[in-house]
């Protein structure tokens, strides 16, 4: 067997497997070294295997960045109680789609990563909540899932372990808000994909009022490599609080976008200039949203200092989020990307609470008065005085997800909106 | 209830602002602080449904708790610190406050609800009256009537979800729900209304999104007073209070009552104002001649009842204290029976209503026994079998009839009596013609006393406005006999 078709686990943790031809088969995907760590880790205390993913320091990797071991410490010990282990692969934070891309290329990669968490999480079922618009990969995924049933890496007993878990995909049917843990967990009861109130949280009372864990495709593709290698190698990569590698999708005014995994704390600058080949065209940064949609937008000059980890970027004002780098060049009209991101809250706001309701849809209003020339300067200071007055105050975080962009274009490019409001009332 | 159950709560102890509480524990925190007279804005809570947490008016802020949260969502627990009064949470509020308002109409001056409405209240008391939109405002349906006398006004909804929680986890009739998303939510009527509870859904609308068809532009609510008193539909005996003031009766409502109702009623118990101030309501005894009802002195009646076996029939509705003052003014008068209303729809629905409308049973059979008469349907019958030309026959008419047939067949077999005479709360209608004298008798809401429920629990009957002659009670017209 050439060495073309052995897994890379020098450079990658996520993407190890990714240059492998055909690797979404069962074979060669076993054959370059996966359900090794599976198999070990069944001879394994699972308490150990919470220990190890936990001493990684791996963080969340949906968007909020909270540290995986410790979310798993607050799940019950009691290995015959009814439990879930989720994974959202919901991935519609605009920006985003290395979720998509890890699955696409490498499904087993989750399989094996979710056997091995619900081993050591004791949850006898496990779902994978793929977004609706994914059908390509919800049919890769499904098929995964059956040859390793076929396989008897699921079902009951596995490889006579004595530990049963069951695994469904699920698909969504394209709603933001199923991206939410909460309302995902919402969606999957068969109810409208409304966020629950917490407390409780899900790894108290989630799905159908049972312990739950809800990770994100990438937190739990990474389990299996930080057991094989152990938590150690993995801090090797990143800074202290932000460890290990990270998929980063780049998309926008840059000569080769695309999903590249990246050690945390890179300069933002170096991603851009190396692994993207520069802005497009030769033409000059104006502007990089750092972690999605919802991440306050940087200028060029910050851009240019930030390093991709989750302190660096959040001293700076924004926040890593699900690692989608947007990279606007001068091109590009501020107002635009406003008017947009305002347009995509109002439209996937569940509507529940009032802030997020209201503000969603009152904030993308005056925007739209503005456009036809009817705005005002203050519109600038209402705007920022409804967004501020959503943060904090609703029941999922879509709120602030939209307030937070919004302020971060205020606070940036305010000279740039002053000027289009201005146009825009000469242009009635 | 197990004996767990009955065992006192511990007690709690904790700060909301500079006031101490202290509350049983498990107690909702917001309602904590609304049991112990704190005014806590709120729109979605409800005392009687699940935790929804959506309007967020009820933010407090805890020492050492990272980020504000609603106090809905949260449960009392010793010597915590919870505050509303910061400027931070003030702020916070008079915000939700004008999110609320955004897409509201502000249509008070044609809204029902206004004077008892939690948006114009607070926003009153937070100068927001000028809603700083004047951005266009999503507009929704008004007017819909969607069943048992419900009306909804899809513009001022603000979506608490108090209606959608009350019709699945209450009645589990699911008629209501909130369909689309962002602020083109709106309750959806999935199918008209089809519980016997509906009502509630208008007392629990903290807007005027829900109105009442029957009560809807009767009467501005700040001309209204207030009597509590106990519902006399059943036998359940909820607590509730009517509305009314000179001009007449307008509506009944719960009070709650943890021990009877909690805090609803159903829609039959709504109706038991309506005989109230009926215009043609006794003003004093009369009699039946030349196919009308007509005022006539007492001595004739005394003059027709004195050479007559008197007999007596009576409802099982009064309180116990005229069953008691009957009794003691009839003393010599053993013919007494009692006539109960049939049992009409299921034995009990699983939320309030039960089958037996009778609801003062309790309270009869107890007076009856104390006195040495039989209050059972067969001692009726016979009474009713055995009548004759030479009795003077004095029925007192249930003041609620549900089973007008069964009523109307009760009726056509005591006309065997010689002399028939009505005791009745109510106003000179043509079942009635049977009867050669009407005398007289006070309302529910005309008269201090107690019932005794199917629980053998004791509820109060209060005194309000009364609107027809109801100064005798059954017993006061004992001196028709001396
Ligand atoms: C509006 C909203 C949308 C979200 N969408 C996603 C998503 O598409 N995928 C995801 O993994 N997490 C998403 N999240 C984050 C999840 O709520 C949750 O934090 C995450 O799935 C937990 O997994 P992790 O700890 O592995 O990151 C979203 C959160 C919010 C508030
Ligand atoms: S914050 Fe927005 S999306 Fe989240 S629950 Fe509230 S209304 Fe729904
Ligand atoms: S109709 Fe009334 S009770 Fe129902 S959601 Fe709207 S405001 Fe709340
Ligand atoms: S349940 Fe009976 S007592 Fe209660 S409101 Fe209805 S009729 Fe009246
Ligand atoms: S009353 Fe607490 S959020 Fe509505």
């Amino acid at each position: 067997m050439s060495i073309a078709n052995k897994a890379d686990y020098q450079n990658f943790t996520l993407l190890s497997y990714h240059h492998i031809p055909s690797v979404h088969h069962l074979e060669i995907f076993e054959e370059a070294g996966g359900y090794e760590m599976m198999k070990k880790c069944f001879t394994l205390d699972p308490e150990k295997i919470k220990e190890e993913v936990k001493n990684s320091g791996l963080r969340g990797r949906g968007g909020a960045g909270f540290p995986t071991g410790v979310k798993w410490g607050f799940f019950s010990k009691d290995r015959n109680q009814r439990k879930y282990l989720l994974c959202n692969a919901d991935e519609s934070e605009p920006g985003t789609f290395k979720d998509r891309y890890l699955l696409e290329i490498n499904p087993h990669i989750l399989v094996e990563g979710m056997i091995i968490s619900a081993f050591a999480l004791g949850t006898q079922r496990g779902y994978i909540y793929i977004r609706g618009e994914f059908y390509e990969q919800a049919m890769i995924l499904e098929k995964a899932v059956k040859d390793a049933y076929k396989r008897g890496y699921l079902g009951k007993n596995i490889l006579g372990s004595g530990f049963d878990f069951e695994l469904v995909v699920h698909r969504g049917a394209g709603a933001y808000i199923c991206g939410e843990e909460t309302g995902l967990i919402s969606s999957l009861e068969g109810q409208k994909g409304r966020p629950k109130l917490k407390p409780p949280f899900p790894a108290i009372k989630g799905y159908r009022g049972l312990p739950t864990i809800v990770n994100n495709v990438e937190t739990l593709a990474a389990v299996p490599w930080i057991m094989r290698c152990g938590a150690a190698a993995y801090k090797k990569w990143g800074t202290e609080k932000s460890p290990g590698t990270k998929l980063f999708s780049i998309s926008g005014d840059v000569n080769r976008p695309g999903v590249f995994e990246l050690p945390l704390g890179i300069p933002l600058i170096e991603v851009i200039e190396k692994h993207c080949e520069g802005v497009r065209e030769g033409n000059k940064l104006k502007a990089v949203i750092p972690g999605g949609s919802s991440a306050p937008i940087f200028t060029a000059e910050i851009a240019k200092e930030v390093r991709m980890d989750y302190e660096d970027i959040a001293q700076k004002g924004s926040m890593l989020g699900s690692g989608a780098i947007i990279v606007l060049d001068e091109t590009r009209s501020i107002p635009d990307i406003l008017k947009w991101t305002l347009e995509f809250y109002h439209h996937e706001s569940c509507g529940q609470c009032t802030p997020c309701r209201e503000g969603t849809g009152w904030m993308e209003k005056i925007f739209k008065r503005a456009e036809q020339g009817e705005g005002k300067l203050s519109d600038i200071e209402l705007l920022d005085k409804v967004a501020f007055n959503m943060r904090g105050r609703t029941i999922c975080a879509l709120s602030d997800a939209a307030a937070m962009p919004t302020q971060g274009i205020i606070k940036a490019f305010r000279g740039e909106l002053e000027s289009y409001i201005k146009i825009q009332m000469k242009n009635r | 209830m197990s004996e767990v159950e009955k065992l006192p709560k511990k007690m709690i102890k904790l700060k909301w602002n500079d006031k101490d509480l202290e509350v049983p524990e498990g107690t909702n925190l917001l309602g904590a602080a609304l049991n112990n007279g704190i005014k806590v804005a709120h729109y979605c809570y409800h005392p009687g449904l699940a935790v929804a947490g959506v309007c967020r008016m009820c933010m407090v802020e805890q020492q050492g708790v990272p980020r504000p949260f609603p106090a809905c969502n949260a449960v009392v627990a010793e010597g915590i610190q919870v505050r509303n009064d910061t400027k931070q949470i003030k702020d916070a509020v008079e915000w939700t406050l004008q999110f609320h308002l955004l897409n509201h109409p502000l249509d008070c001056p044609i809204c029902d609800q206004a004077g008892e409405c939690g948006l114009q209240d607070y926003y009153m008391k937070h100068g927001q009256y000028d809603s700083a939109m004047i951005d266009k405002k999503v507009h929704k349906k008004k007017v819909q009537d969607i069943g048992c006398d419900v009306v909804l006004d899809a513009e001022r909804c603000i979506l608490c979800a108090r209606c959608t929680r009350f019709v699945d986890d209450v009645t589990k009739t699911h008629e209501l729900g909130i369909v689309n998303r962002g602020d083109h939510a709106e309750i959806s009527v999935q199918k008209e209304l089809h519980n016997d509870y509906a009502q509630n859904l208008v007392d629990i609308c903290p807007v005027g999104a829900l109105t009442s068809k029957d009560f809807r532009f009767k009467q501005r609510v700040w001309f209204l007073e207030d009597v509590e008193s106990t519902c006399i539909g059943c036998e359940t005996g909820c607590s509730v209070k009517i509305s009314q003031n000179k001009s007449g009766a307008y509506r009944v409502r719960p009070i709650v009552d943890s021990e009877v109702n909690g805090f609803w009623m159903c829609d039959d118990g709504r109706k038991i104002y309506k005989h109230l101030s009926t215009p043609g309501r006794l003003v004093g005894p009369m009699v039946f001649k030349n196919s009308m009802f007509l005022p006539v002195a007492e001595s004739e009646i005394k003059e027709k009842i004195k050479s007559k076996n008197i007999k007596f029939i009576l409802s099982a509705g009064l309180s116990n204290e005229e069953y008691q003052s009957f009794f003691k003014e009839f003393k010599n008068i053993k013919n007494i029976t009692l006539y109960q209303l049939p049992k009409t729809g299921a034995e009990f629905d699983g939320i309030l209503k039960r089958a037996d409308k009778n609801c003062n049973l309790r309270g009869a059979q107890k007076a009856f026994k104390l006195a040495g008469a039989d209050s059972s349907e067969e001692a009726m019958k016979k009474m009713l079998d055995t009548l004759t030309s030479q009795d003077a026959l004095f029925v007192v008419m249930p003041e609620i009839v549900y089973d007008h047939d069964n009523y109307a067949s009760f009726l056509s077999k005591i006309k065997k009596a010689g002399l028939r005479v009505a005791l009745t709360t109510d106003d000179m209608r043509s079942e009635f013609s049977d009867f050669h004298f009407l005398l007289p008798v006070p309302t529910f809401l005309e008269k201090e006393g107690h019932i005794i429920n199917y629980q053998n629990k004791e509820r109060k009957l209060n005194k309000g406005r009364s609107y027809g002659a109801s100064d005798r009670n059954v017993g006061d017209w004992a001196h028709l006999f001396h």
